[in-house]
């Protein structure tokens, strides 16, 4: 599946920049230690805009759970249905929670609860973003 | 030659909402000439029959959107074709289950919605 | 006149704000609807700003007060069901000028403005007050009844209008293009990954079925118990263009979407408009209809944490919604005799109705709760109105319901299991939304 092209922003920049470099990092506010996805301007807890820093993550995290997608709003996925489209909880923090394909795993067979590994998957202009496979 | 029509209804059919161009009456042509027909659509099934009684024509199949390969699988013909307006929900799909597409606009064009002279 | 977005402090979204402070002295009188259609078919008498004004004109009547009496004006300016109006295409100027138009000719095609609505409603001379609300006609209605509340109007009028084009919605712009900005990449919502606007809720509901061993057929009743209630609502879709039930059969073999959602897991977006107007509890006694009471209005302001809402947030905010709509009320969850949430994706009613703890309820209980008797003859009625998926995209059939529920005119949707006295609807999501407790009595 090849995902739309993604142009990164100020805000979330560090995100990709990481993510082409093979690496997950997440907003992290260090006034109250607190992670944050997607990036926001302030921490929503403590309200600070001046601590957000990016950490690294270990790129380890379990599905939280999923849905699969029958009929999909984006040209470029179409081709692909259906397809899963999964919940990710971090490990180090599982209110985080970012999407995923889930690379390998057929249809509707989603190990729910199952432990996942990040990858980073090239998008169709060649900017990487995360993606998970189940750890088998 | 045996050749099987599954219409859409909403931008298809005259009845449908939006209203299409092809007519009742072009449906009951092709019936008459020995076509198998019925409806493929994203309304329910029953309400897909009840149309279809409505307008009493006995149709051999009113299926729901994604079950178009099963009536490929049903019924035993030599040209499979399924008319429609959606190009995702109609063109795709009908061209995923095995079928020929035409829009609404080319169908009504064919020579068999002309009555028999 | 320059009509503002109601402020934040007119809603009450915080718990421990104590009982409403205009409990019962705001009352709704009028209920006026336009026809539904499926799309707008481009003529003027079937623009978005034509059938607000029917059913402005139909609140008025229906209330039996004089266009003249009416004061005050509280609308959704936003009208679209999802589409807008495509940037490459002009707006039909014969439909704008066959209106008094305003500087924006989408004003009364794809959008409403108050300005709009007393420019093409001249029997309204003494509007003085006009407020915005976002969204959708249960934030309308917490707005107007918090208005009458306050003073600021006598006789409000509240609007909700919606437009529907042609097309997909959300598979053009954004969705069709090669690239996409970083927010909108990881954004909640329609994303990278290919979310359909379901996807949410859907991812919600699965896990509610992991967490309590529940499964999608257990919807089947529910949504048979839907349309059966909105084939007895005369103003709605389904009824004016489709009379057809929904058997279990028809709902469980239909496409999936985002499964576990299905097509009628979702509602049809459609063309519609609805009004209502607001008085005080003391002028009601003099209008034509029996009034409905307002015992309080409660709003929803749930974040979520991360990129979409987990079930498990959900819950907490219902159930806090819950609390506030039974605070500010004075009542509990046995006062209630009906309730119409919202159910605009099929899949979230459940949550509203076991964060209100309707009829005991715990999170968890309510699709075994969908397998006993919910029909509007049996003593726990769901959603008599039928809702969104009853009546198609309005988000207003379940606040006409309750009134015409307590007015004794709902005809042949008419409780009949329960006296229909207290009733509570609101919506549109679990994690934000506005509610209103409506009452037969002012106390």
């Amino acid at each position: 599946m090849v995902k739309q092209g993604v142009v990164p922003e100020d805000l979330n920049r560090p995100f990709f920049e990481a993510a082409n470099e093979g690496r997950l990092v997440i907003q992290n506010c260090s006034a109250c230690d607190r992670l944050h996805f997607p990036p926001r301007a302030a921490c929503d807890r403590c309200g600070s805009g001046d601590n957000m820093e990016w950490k690294q993550m270990s790129g380890r995290g379990k599905i939280y759970n999923y849905g699969v997608v029958y009929d999909c709003p984006v040209a470029s996925l179409k081709e692909d249905l259906p397809f899963n489209l999964a919940a990710i909880m971090l490990d180090e923090d599982p209110g985080i929670l970012m999407y995923s394909h889930l690379p390998g795993v057929p249809a509707d067979e989603v190990p729910v609860g199952g432990a996942v590994q990040v990858i980073f998957e090239a998008t169709a202009n060649g900017q990487k973003v995360p993606e998970w496979q189940v750890v088998t | 030659m045996a050749i099987l029509i599954s219409f859409d209804i909403d931008g298809t059919l005259e009845v449908g909402d939006p209203p299409g161009p092809l007519t009742m009456e072009m449906v009951r042509i092709v019936q008459d000439k020995g076509f198998l027909i019925g409806s493929c659509s994203d309304r329910p099934p029953s309400s897909q029959r009840s149309l279809w009684e409505e307008h009493q024509i006995n149709v051999d199949f009113a299926v729901a959107k994604h079950l178009l390969a099963g009536v490929k699988s049903d019924f035993n013909a030599d040209a499979y074709y399924h008319i429609g307006d959606r190009e995702d929900l109609d063109r795709q799909n009908a061209l995923r289950s095995g079928f020929e597409f035409l829009w609404p606009d080319e169908a009504a064009a064919q020579p068999w919605f002309l009555p028999e002279k | 006149m320059t009509t503002q977005m109601a402020p934040e402090s007119m809603y009450r979204s915080t718990e421990g704000l104590g009982v409403w402070e205009h409990r019962g002295k705001v009352a709704s009188v009028g209920i006026g609807h336009s026809p539904t259609a499926r799309r707008w078919d481009g003529r003027a008498e079937t623009s978005v700003g034509a059938l607000s004004i029917q059913a402005l004109r139909t609140a008025i009547a229906d209330a039996g007060v004089s266009p003249d009496q009416v004061d005050g004006l509280v609308l959704v300016p936003v009208t679209t069901t999802g589409a807008h109006w495509p940037e490459d295409q002009p707006v039909p100027m014969d439909v704008v000028n066959a209106f008094n138009p305003t500087d924006d000719p989408l004003d009364g095609v794809g959008q409403l403005s108050a300005e709009w609505i007393i420019k093409n409603m001249p029997e309204l001379t003494n509007v003085k007050f006009t407020m915005y609300a976002p969204g959708c006609m249960s934030a309308a209605i917490v707005v107007a009844a918090q208005a009458v509340g306050d003073g600021l109007a006598s006789n409000c009028l509240v609007l909700k209008g919606w437009h529907n084009l042609e097309g997909r919605y959300n598979h053009g712009g954004i969705s069709a293009s090669d690239e996409v900005p970083g927010s909108f990449a990881i954004s909640p919502g329609r994303t990278l990954w290919g979310a359909p606007g379901c996807f949410g809720t859907a991812l919600q509901f699965a896990q509610y079925c992991t967490k309590y061993g529940k499964n999608h057929d257990m919807m089947a009743p529910f949504m048979q118990n839907s349309r059966r209630n909105g084939l007895l609502f005369p103003e709605g879709y389904w009824a004016q263009h489709r009379p057809e039930q929904l058997t279990p059969e028809d709902y469980l073999s239909s496409r999936w979407i985002a499964k576990p959602a299905n097509l009628f897991d979702n509602d049809i977006p459609i063309m519609v408009a609805a009004a209502y107007l607001f008085t005080t509890a003391d002028r009601a006694q003099d209008m034509a209809q029996k009034p409905v009471y307002i015992l309080n209005h409660a709003s929803s302001r749930g974040v979520a944490r991360s990129i979409t809402p987990t079930l498990e947030e959900v819950e907490a905010e219902t159930a806090a919604t819950g609390r506030k709509i039974y605070e500010g009320a004075g009542i509990t969850a046995d006062d209630l005799s009906f309730e119409n949430m919202y159910d605009g994706f099929a899949q979230f009613h459940q949550f509203h109705i076991e964060g209100l703890r309707y009829r005991g309820m715990q999170p968890g209980d309510a699709l075994d709760f969908y397998q006993t008797d919910i029909s509007i003859e049996g003593p726990n009625p769901i959603l008599s109105s039928g809702g969104n998926i009853g009546s198609g995209r309005s988000r207003f059939w379940m606040h006409t319901d309750c009134m015409q529920q307590i007015q004794g005119r709902a005809g042949a949707r008419s409780l009949t299991g329960v006296k229909p006295e207290i009733a509570v609807s609101g919506g549109p999501m679990p994690m934000g939304g506005n509610f209103t407790v409506w009452s037969a009595t002012p106390d």
